[in-house]
């Protein structure tokens, strides 16, 4: 598969230091797979902000983002024999994260019995049309930072597990279509699709804000 | 032919080239709010990638830790060795076997078996019911092989008469 992009500069880096001073990855996961947990220790060191900030970016909670990069990290741990190097450790490490994340807002979805409505802002629209709601312009010098931040998670929030996978992978981890196919496990089409609705709903949430920074 | 949503897609994020891309913006001549939509995407897009709304991981050496601790409990340990008690099924065999051996040497070397004592002894010794009219009086034999005589001893006798002398 391709390999997945460095991250774009929005996103929290990689501890670069340790990786251009110490052992590289494979290195790393070959002692990791003879039981070494200093080596695998000294992986999740390098990419755990990485992967923090991707969860983050879908659970929108930082608590949830802490517990859900465990588990990811532990279930790294527990399949690190089956890791063949036909990818980047971090491409491997990648999907696991996002599967561990997919299940749980698909689980608490079902607990809390929310329906993410994907028609929010789409109710008679037709594909190619104008999405954008009459809202209110909030004055640019009026919204701080914070609120753009927080207007964002709002949004976001409001999508489901699929669409906010989707458009995380695309305009946040800056994956391309095949990336995310492979990392969702759908067609090229599902993806393009899901795009396009993820975004038609979130420019419905958001103009006001991305029109007036 | 691609849907719509996944042409407009495509065009967006400028997957679109050749044929294709001419022919879709055919197709957008009909949707003059296309345009507006299209750059409404890329402004959600860079909203989006110059607002990250991560905050920075809290406390990463605890996060270490945790892990760490988590993994230590969840992997397997070596299975340790058990203990084995000492009397186990083949050594209580054993044990057994070998008190039974020692217990009939012992029999065999301290108390003198009947049978063997018979085989080397020359004497055999018997009382004889007897019905004396002297109620003192008792009597028992005594048998050498060797010789092939009897010896019968009466005990409590002040003396034999003639007529009960005895003949070989």
């Amino acid at each position: 598969m391709n390999e997945l992009r460095p991250p774009p500069s929005n996103t929290v880096p990689t501890e670069t230091s340790d990786i251009a001073t110490g052992p590289d990855d494979l290195d790393l996961v070959a002692r990791s797979q003879a039981g070494d947990t200093t080596a695998f220790n000294e992986l999740v060191t390098r990419y755990r902000n990485r992967a923090y900030a991707m969860i983050y970016n879908m659970v929108r909670n930082e608590q949830d983002a802490w517990d859900l990069a465990q588990d990811g990290f532990l279930k790294a741990w527990k399949s690190i024999s089956r890791f063949r190097g036909q990818s980047s450790f971090y491409t491997w490490l990648y999907r696991i994260l996002m599967n561990v994340t997919i299940d749980s807002l698909r689980r608490k979805q079902i607990e809390g019995g929310t329906e993410f409505d994907d028609q929010i802002g789409l109710h008679n629209i037709a594909p190619g049309a104008s999405t954008a709601p009459k809202a209110e312009l909030a004055p640019a010098e009026r919204m701080s930072d914070k609120e753009v931040r927080q207007r964002i998670d709002e949004a976001i929030a409001r999508l489901s597990p699929e669409h906010r996978t989707a458009i995380v992978m695309r305009e946040i981890d800056g994956l391309e279509y095949t990336e995310i196919a492979e990392q969702m496990g759908c067609s090229l089409g599902t993806v393009m699709s899901r795009l396009f609705y993820a975004r038609k709903k979130l420019q419905a949430l958001l103009k006001d804000v991305y029109e007036t920074i | 032919m691609k849907p719509f949503e996944e042409q407009f897609t495509a065009w967006v994020d400028g997957q679109l080239t050749g044929a294709e891309l001419a022919d879709f913006e055919k197709q957008l001549a009909e949707h003059p709010e296309a345009a507006a939509e299209k750059d409404g995407a890329l402004k959600l897009g860079k909203l989006l990638r110059e607002h990250p709304t991560v905050p920075p991981l809290g406390n990463p050496e605890f996060f270490n830790h945790q892990l760490m601790q988590r993994i230590a409990a969840e992997t397997p340990r070596p299975v340790e060795k058990k203990r084995a008690f000492f009397w186990s099924l083949p050594r209580l065999a054993w044990a057994g076997a070998a008190c039974l051996a020692i217990t009939l040497a012992l029999f065999q070397t301290t108390i003198p078996g009947g049978a063997k004592h018979i085989d080397k002894s020359n004497y055999f010794a018997q009382v004889v019911e007897n019905w004396p009219g002297n109620p003192n009086v008792s009597a028992s034999t005594v048998y050498s092989a060797d010789d092939n005589v009897t010896v019968v001893w009466l005990d409590g006798l002040d003396y034999i008469p003639a007529t009960y002398a005895l003949n070989k």
